[in-house]
């Protein structure tokens, strides 16, 4: 396969022959993107990197408040939203595990887990008791589930895909869900991911494979037609 | 590593060995150097899966929730400086120790002499006659019992 060669140095850390020189950015299926947005590029420093802030949240300052928000708020959100499937209760839990930090933020021994995996551990439990509370109250709506007749007849878009991609998360079982929006989407390493669901890695290797087999099945269609298109383009 | 545990690996992870376990991104890069056309094939589709995958990106969330958010932070309680002139002077142990003994000895003072005197004794009595001749009893009365 020809095109494999600098996806495999990519891969391994190397800068493919389609980079240029200081730019910081490959060529990935036709859009040029930053080395490392693709699920990569995780710091290598053992530090926490919101030691420092999160000691000055405890001490009231207001400005350091604000950036840990700027910081992790997109997470946050972008956490309960794939969990939940609905972006106003996303908001509700960011919220929450803010308040949390506020709370917190004086407590907070360094050394331990890191912040942000804290947050996250926070973030999931409030998302996994609102699941079972709507399911205990019958209040599960089944998600929209993606639609494969239309890519049948013409190549999808970008945006399709993503809606398909959204929707497809939506129908896995929350605990493969939370495997696989931990480890792909909020860039947990394996032993956070674990750690946070309360499950040794194996298991959480095990919840990963089962979610992506599942989502392969539900988007044959949309990773036919991203396959062909690369072939074509 | 072998091809099995690297499509194992593969079936979890995904492409990208930036996920992987920390501890098999040197087996799968090794492997990977030297993979089968088979095996490279299998790489190839999973990171068009991943591709697939990482479409759905997260949103910049309103500037009015994360305004929301960062106004939800509890306002500091001013802290309240009292002024203690007396602050940078430390009191001895000695002196504490004299302070309780002080306190107590007060305490016995003021204790005793606050003692109620019982009602209609002799003393009581005597006081009572008031006037100039009451000495003068006294005396009397002391010499007709014990003067003898």
């Amino acid at each position: 396969m020809t095109t494999s060669a600098p996806c495999v140095q990519q891969a391994l850390g190397k800068r493919p022959a389609t980079m240029h020189k200081g730019e910081g950015r490959v060529a990935l299926m036709g859009r040029r993107v930053p080395v490392g947005t693709f699920f990569g590029g995780r710091p290598l420093s053992t530090r926490d990197p919101d030691e420092d802030l999160v000691r000055k949240i405890g001490a009231g300052d207001k400005r350091a408040a604000s950036e840990i928000v700027r910081r992790h708020l997109p997470k946050m959100v972008g956490l309960g939203r794939r969990m939940l499937g609905d972006a106003a209760e996303a908001e509700d839990v960011a919220q929450e595990v803010f308040l949390r930090v506020w709370k917190h933020a004086a407590s907070w021994k360094p050394g331990q887990a890191k912040f942000e995996t804290w947050m996250h551990r926070v973030a999931m439990n409030l998302c996994l008791d609102r699941l079972r509370r709507s399911a205990r109250n019958g209040g599960e709506v089944s998600p929209e589930t993606p639609d494969g007749t239309a890519s049948a007849t013409r190549p999808l878009d970008d945006l399709q895909r993503k809606e398909r991609v959204r929707a497809a998360l939506q129908v896995l079982p929350e605990r493969q869900r939370a495997a696989l929006v931990l480890c792909y989407y909020q860039e947990r390493t394996n032993i956070e991911a674990a750690e946070i669901l309360g499950v040794s890695v194996d298991a959480l290797e095990s919840l990963l494979a089962r979610a992506r087999r599942a989502l392969k099945a539900a988007l044959s269609a949309e990773r036919a037609d991203l396959m062909s298109g690369l072939e074509t383009g | 590593m072998n091809e099995a545990r690297f499509i194992q690996l593969l079936g979890a992870y995904g492409a990208e060995l930036s996920r992987w376990p920390e501890t098999e991104r040197g087996g799968a890069e090794a492997l990977l150097e030297v993979a089968s056309h088979r095996l490279k094939d299998i790489w190839e589709s999973e990171r068009v899966f991943d591709h697939l995958l990482a479409l759905e990106t997260d949103t910049v969330p309103h500037s009015a929730f994360s305004a929301r958010v960062v106004a939800s932070v509890p306002a500091r309680r001013p802290v309240v400086k009292i002024a203690r002139p007396w602050a940078p002077w430390r009191a001895p142990q000695w002196a504490a120790g004299g302070a309780v003994a002080a306190s107590l000895a007060l305490g016995f003072a003021v204790g005793y002499a606050a003692e109620p005197v019982p009602a209609g004794s002799e003393f009581e009595q005597m006081m009572a006659l008031g006037g100039p001749g009451a000495g003068a009893m006294f005396l009397t009365a002391v010499n007709d019992t014990g003067g003898n």
